[in-house]
């Protein structure tokens, strides 16, 4: 066994030890289960199948663990500056922080809680689905959070609820302290029929202190229900981030995801979802902007597992300097798929000669009357494009950024909350080629 | 002398396109460039707006007195130089009024002027619109982007007329035009002469010659210019045919070796 792997099932052996007092049985069986697995599985290498351009020793290598109880940073004056307005919970360094956090203005029919309180007060329903979707012994990552859940969020979604602005979930590395930090959040979203409502997972940190973010989120739709989520994962370069995504849509329903890497040395976001009734959509928007030495790595996996669903991907990115980009998604169309809608797209934009993507559509069609279309492409700035601006008198590094923040839009415009697409714009412009010099926007 | 071009031999990769350009444009002229497909016509207007995929080889161009060819493609925007260009390029997710405004707050910020901001480019933008009559929709969508092809044309002229430039360059603006849009166009481009301003208008046919009256008549074959004149030559050149001038190419340059 590596060092490495024996440093995480330490930490969560300790970590389950002292809790073994506190939590609830099936709490601790989901813990001791989730230890078992990391045991069992380790850690994945590049020769993982699932892990073959990304390599996670730098994260097993270094000796991340969970910041203990009670610390105390002022953060106040960071968070309001970072947060989006509307109803919050706050996590610093992977601990919910009530006295941060704000739920005032939460529409009636919402409910959310940090996962601690929901484990005491909403324990049955919590337990229904906490684990359903992302299971540990398909995932090393997902047991290893499962081995330290402690921390996270359940959102409520009563049936018939309308809830059109977001809840927020904010996540802060403080860059205090020395030690390298790992949080574990674990968020679960149960949206009840006909009702309709918008998450968003907001990801920052503080330039400084080594990070390790390793969060799984489970969402389960009622039928005919609408769930709008939002990830924006901008923490320092300097920071670790894997995630992952388990959906479950019930008949009628829908999901609509979008996900934008900017941050993080190695960062990876994988979307896992699966249609369980007949009727549902699912939009699944993505764009991962790296550059530096940045690895961006991008995971979808799409199940049409009933007749009549639709999909629609997006995934574009964006590769500067020495990033490397990857996007490997799945979409499986299994046998009693029958008029099933899928389309998929993968579009990357090389502004260096060093960048690098890797671009893997993977398209498993089982049905025979499906409709399904997809295509990847990997290319550089339109000469063309950047002669006609430049003939107009702007300058090169300013046609190279208008050229490559309007390739970047498409994603960006199909954000539809207006606060949370300023963000990404302003995000997006300081992370461009030319850096922050001069707006952008169409 | 507002444009001066002397024995300019430019080539792309290992083809020699341009073999020996001579023109003289004074502020105030409109010269036209006839010739038939190949000539080099449209080579002379890229070279002319600095595209790099041409390499000129011989030859100087002085803009004003000035070496135009030792500038980059916005310099020589900056300096007063436009391309109407004859295949204008579609830029999905660039806003037609952003780019404009990018462009004009670019072109003056070089100069030393002050930027204009939203508003005050808005204005201009409207009332220069009306020179094309164009539609102020145009303004929120993405640049050329499925635009019709005289709606292409016109968003050429309508850049021009907001940018103000002293030397414009209309490459085979009329091609694909129905009558109707060749009169909005020609129009427009009329309405921009001035004594201060040059033209030149690259053209396949005659017709548009009848809508914007040029003072000279060049014309091109072989990537040389062998034939110039007043504009009554474009009249003859549409009687007797490109074939007349074909024959006269390797004559003239023959000529110009000697």
């Amino acid at each position: 066994m590596s060092a490495g792997l024996q440093h995480y099932l330490d930490v969560a052996q300790r970590f389950q030890a002292e809790q073994a007092e506190t939590a609830p049985l099936w709490l601790r069986a989901l813990r001791e289960e989730g230890l078992a697995q990391l045991s069992r599985q380790g850690f994945p290498t590049p020769r993982h199948e699932d892990w073959k351009y990304t390599d996670v020793a730098p994260i097993v290598s270094r000796g991340f663990a969970p910041v203990g109880a009670g610390r105390s940073v002022d953060l106040k004056a960071r968070v309001e500056q970072l947060a989006l307005p509307g109803p919050r919970l706050v996590f610093v360094d992977g601990r919910h922080s009530p006295e941060l956090s704000s739920l005032e203005g939460l529409y009636e029919g919402v409910t959310v809680k940090s996962l601690r309180v929901a484990v005491r007060e909403d324990a049955e329903a919590l337990e229904a689905v906490l684990g359903r979707r992302a299971r540990a012994e398909a995932h090393p990552f997902t047991a290893l959070n499962a081995a330290l859940l402690e921390e996270g969020a359940f959102v409520q979604v009563r049936p018939g609820a309308v809830a059109p602005s977001p809840v927020q979930l904010f996540f802060l590395a403080s860059g205090a302290g020395a030690a390298p930090v790992l949080a574990s959040p674990r968020i679960v979203v149960v949206a009840g029929e006909n009702s309709e409502a918008a998450l968003v997972e907001l990801y920052a940190g503080v330039e400084g202190g080594a990070s390790f973010t390793n969060a799984v989120t489970e969402v389960v739709l009622g039928d005919n229900a609408r769930l709008h989520h939002y990830k924006l994962q901008a923490e320092p370069d300097a920071a670790f981030h894997l995630a992952s995504l388990h959906a479950r849509l019930s008949r009628d329903s829908s999901l609509t995801s979008h996900a934008f890497a900017l941050g993080g040395a190695l960062a990876r976001n994988e979307v896992y979802s699966v249609f369980a009734g007949e009727g549902g959509e699912c939009v699944l928007n993505g764009l991962y902007v790296g550059h530096g030495t940045q690895h961006l790595d991008n995971r979808t996996d799409l199940d049409h597992a009933v007749p009549r669903c639709t999909s629609r991907e997006l995934y574009k990115g964006v590769l500067d300097d020495r990033a490397r980009g990857t996007f490997h998604g799945r979409v499986l169309v299994r046998q009693d798929a029958q008029r099933t809608d899928a389309s998929q797209t993968n579009r990357n934009l090389l502004l260096s000669e060093e960048a690098l993507v890797d671009t893997r559509p993977q398209l498993e069609i089982l049905a025979d009357d499906v409709k399904c279309a997809h295509g990847a492409a990997v290319g550089r700035l339109d000469e063309q494009a950047l002669f006609y601006l430049r003939a107009r008198g702007i300058p090169r590094a300013e046609a190279e950024r208008l050229l490559t923040y309007a390739f970047a839009s498409e994603v960006v415009g199909a954000v539809k909350l207006e606060p949370l697409r300023a963000r990404v714009e302003q995000l997006l412009a300081g992370r461009l080629p030319g850096g922050a010099r001069r707006e952008v926007g169409a | 002398m507002l444009l001066s071009v002397r024995n300019l031999h430019a080539r792309i990769g290992d083809k020699e396109i341009l073999k020996g350009i001579n023109l003289e444009l004074k502020p105030g002229e409109v010269h036209a460039i006839m010739g038939p497909n190949g000539s080099g016509k449209s080579t002379l207007s890229q070279v002319l707006a600095g595209r790099e995929t041409y390499k000129v080889t011989q030859g100087e161009v002085l803009f004003e007195g000035k070496d135009l060819l030792a500038l980059t493609p916005e310099q020589r925007a900056v300096a007063g130089v436009f391309l109407a260009f004859q295949y204008p390029v579609e830029i999905p997710g660039v806003g037609n009024l952003h780019f404009l405004r990018t462009a004009l707050n670019a072109q003056r910020r070089s100069r030393g002027l002050e930027e204009l901001d939203a508003m005050d480019f808005l204005s201009l933008a409207k009332e220069r619109m009306k020179l094309v009559q164009m539609d102020q929709g145009f303004l929120n969508r993405s640049v050329n982007e499925g635009f019709s092809g005289g709606e292409k044309k016109r968003n050429e002229v309508f850049q021009m007329a907001v940018l103000q430039p002293r030397l414009a360059i209309l490459d085979e603006t009329d091609s694909g035009l129905d009558i109707d849009a060749l009169r909005i166009v020609a129009g427009g481009v009329n309405a921009l002469r001035s004594k201060e301003r040059g033209m030149l208008v690259i053209t396949h046919y005659q017709r548009l010659l009848d809508y914007i009256v040029p003072d000279k008549v060049h014309v091109m074959a072989g990537g040389r210019i062998v034939m110039s004149g007043g504009k009554e030559l474009a009249l003859e050149l549409e009687k007797k045919g490109y074939a007349w001038v074909e024959k006269l190419g390797p004559a003239a340059g023959r000529e110009a070796r000697t």
